[in-house]
């Protein structure tokens, strides 16, 4: 027997639901969009009065004094890019360590105990960090690394100059080398990742010719993935460049340049963090300039790395 | 396919080549992947300067044999070979021995183009610059003849700084060839290296292999069974991980001795 014959709707029977779900839908990425854009004119407006008053100044001048009410941002913002560019230069390798050997050599049942692991830590709340460096670290470098440094280092040397400094442990240094640590395990795990993007085909092409592990690493692997990789190390710039509680624990927040690798110094976001409490008038309109400059500087090197990245991905 | 072949269910024919031109010679090897065994007491003999094609059906076992071949499977962990390989006379097998060493005498291409990240020109020089450090010219000359001999040069010759991506499929290749045999292997290993290829390329890279083999001693392993006919002197016919007839390629395909081969290579499956 047939089956009766029932009426055949023209459209689906939840195609009236369709435009709610689009409106849903671009409802919510329009949020983020003007979420952002209200961050970006907040930051515009309420920095205006400082940037309008010192001008060039801002960008130039290190003396930052609330007393006068006369605030240049050179300090901090030369502090950031330093303390950014140490971490980096010393993360980089111990990363490209990590993620090659995850990759390349490590035991296969080790190794995804040891990524995960690996991406675990890079999750770990930075305000540990920063505990870890004001209690730990900090005294220990202190007592064991500066002090004896600056005794057997000759008075007046270039050298001296380099690690001159309040033998307290807080200084630009130390917060970069907890800048490093907290950026070291994000840079391993995203580097792992882009190393297992290597066609296998391509990796054995290297062993087939002969090579010996590194040759194929250095000489192949790695240049395989160089443009990914600059992306990876914007990435970790990134981070670097706005991270804030644990550098405002350990950099030791002087407002001037610093004069030296042990010196003390500050970056803006810790500036930022330290001050805004207590401003008002000109003094906030200057932090929330200093807060400008910081996301022009994140926004830029984030934006270069999603680029570089995705020429990876379809290069 | 649910069958099991076990010593007693399969008849093998093998009909060797001359001994004395043997370079090359398998004897019962094992293959295992984490304990899966892929490879059944698998015999093969490879005859100098000649061509030799495996063929069989997907899964059979065929590009794992010549992936023992080089030990380009010891890169990874969870595999293991069990038997006899001897490359004139020496167990190529031997843990002992540098797998590096031995792969810069036994060369291999792959399913796809692998070129490196850097100019034609240093992709042909990456293998001869692991092993030797010669001047310019001459470094120069061996470029240029491996080009030759991979019948690129013509087509390459006025941009060999281009990146070795920016060729044609194809083109990309015969430059893995080039680069394979410019380390002057003894044996070229080509894994189904025409499949990603369309007829033309396919056809040049076939004139390419039948050239090479007045100088080099060729395993192919391909899919394709008219190719097999086209360029291989001796064939191996596998199935299940057992090397089911090896012979004159001549002979497995116009008398195949066993029922197995006489179905594949006639059509009837696979």
């Amino acid at each position: 027997m047939a089956p009766p014959k029932t009426q055949r709707l023209e459209r689906p029977r939840g195609a009236w639901a369709d435009p709610l779900f689009r409106a849903a839908c671009a409802g919510a990425a329009t949020f983020v969009l003007v979420a952002l854009s209200g961050i970006i004119i907040f930051l515009t407006v309420d920095g205006w009065p400082a940037l309008q008053k010192f001008g060039l100044g801002f960008f130039t001048s290190t003396e930052w004094n609330p007393v006068t009410d006369i605030y240049g941002a050179a300090g901090p913002i030369v502090g950031t890019l330093i303390s950014s560019a140490l971490a980096l230069a010393m993360a980089l390798p111990l990363a490209m360590g990590i993620a090659v050997f995850l990759v390349e050599f490590c035991p296969r049942a080790l190794s995804r105990p040891v990524a995960v692991a690996v991406e675990l830590l890079a999750g770990v709340p930075s305000i540990i960090y920063g505990m870890w460096g004001l209690f730990v670290l900090a005294p220990f470098f202190a007592a064991k690394i500066q002090t004896p440094l600056m005794m057997s280092v000759p008075d007046g040397s270039w050298l001296s100059k380099l690690i001159q400094g309040v033998p307290n442990g807080a200084n630009v240094f130390t917060a970069s080398l907890i800048l490093a640590l907290m950026i070291l395990p994000y840079m391993a795990a995203v580097f792992r990742e882009l190393l297992l993007t290597v066609p296998a085909q391509v990796r054995e092409s290297a062993y087939a010719l002969g090579s010996t592990p590194f040759e194929a690493i250095s000489k192949v692997v790695l240049p395989y993935v160089r443009t990914g990789s600059i992306g990876v190390i914007m990435l970790g710039l990134g981070r670097a460049l706005g991270e804030t509680m644990a550098v405002t624990f350990i950099i030791g927040n002087s407002h001037v340049f610093p004069k030296s690798l042990f010196d003390s110094g500050s970056t803006l976001a810790s500036t930022i963090a330290n001050e805004f409490q207590e401003a008002t008038g000109m003094h906030s309109a200057a932090l929330v300039a200093c807060g400008l400059v910081l996301f022009m500087i994140t926004f830029s090197v984030l934006a270069i790395a999603r680029g570089l990245l995705s020429a990876q991905r379809y290069g | 396919m649910t069958e099991t072949l076990t010593p007693d269910t399969y008849e093998r024919f093998m009909t060797e080549p001359p001994a004395e031109g043997v370079i090359l010679r398998a004897q019962g090897l094992d293959f295992f992947y984490n304990g899966y065994q892929a490879l059944h007491g698998v015999d093969l003999p490879i005859a100098k300067n000649a061509v030799t094609a495996l063929i069989g059906p997907s899964g059979c076992g065929k590009s794992t044999l010549l992936r023992v071949l080089n030990r380009i499977y010891a890169l990874y962990p969870g595999q293991k070979a069990e038997g006899q390989v001897t490359l004139d006379g020496e167990d190529i097998l031997d843990a002992r021995k540098d797998p590096a060493a031995l792969r810069s005498r036994v060369g291999m291409v792959f399913q796809k183009p692998t070129p490196f990240p850097m100019s034609i020109y240093d992709n042909v020089a990456f293998g001869i610059r692991l092993y030797e450090s010669l001047p310019k010219k001459q470094l120069d000359e061996r470029v240029e003849n491996a080009l030759r001999k991979a019948a690129l040069w013509d087509e390459v010759k006025g941009k060999l700084k281009a990146s070795g991506q920016s060729l044609s499929g194809g083109q990309q290749q015969r430059l893995c060839v080039a680069r394979g045999i410019a380390v002057e292997p003894e044996i070229l290993l080509l894994d189904e290296p025409a499949s990603a290829l369309d007829p033309i390329s396919t056809a040049k890279l076939e004139d390419t292999i039948i050239e090479l083999k007045r100088d080099y001693t060729i395993v192919i392993v391909t899919h394709n069974l008219q190719q097999a006919a086209r360029v291989a002197d001796y064939t191996g016919f596998m199935f299940l991980g057992r090397m089911i007839e090896f012979g004159p390629t001549d002979e497995v395909f116009m008398k195949p001795k066993a029922k197995r081969t006489e179905d594949y290579v006639g059509g009837r499956f696979g």
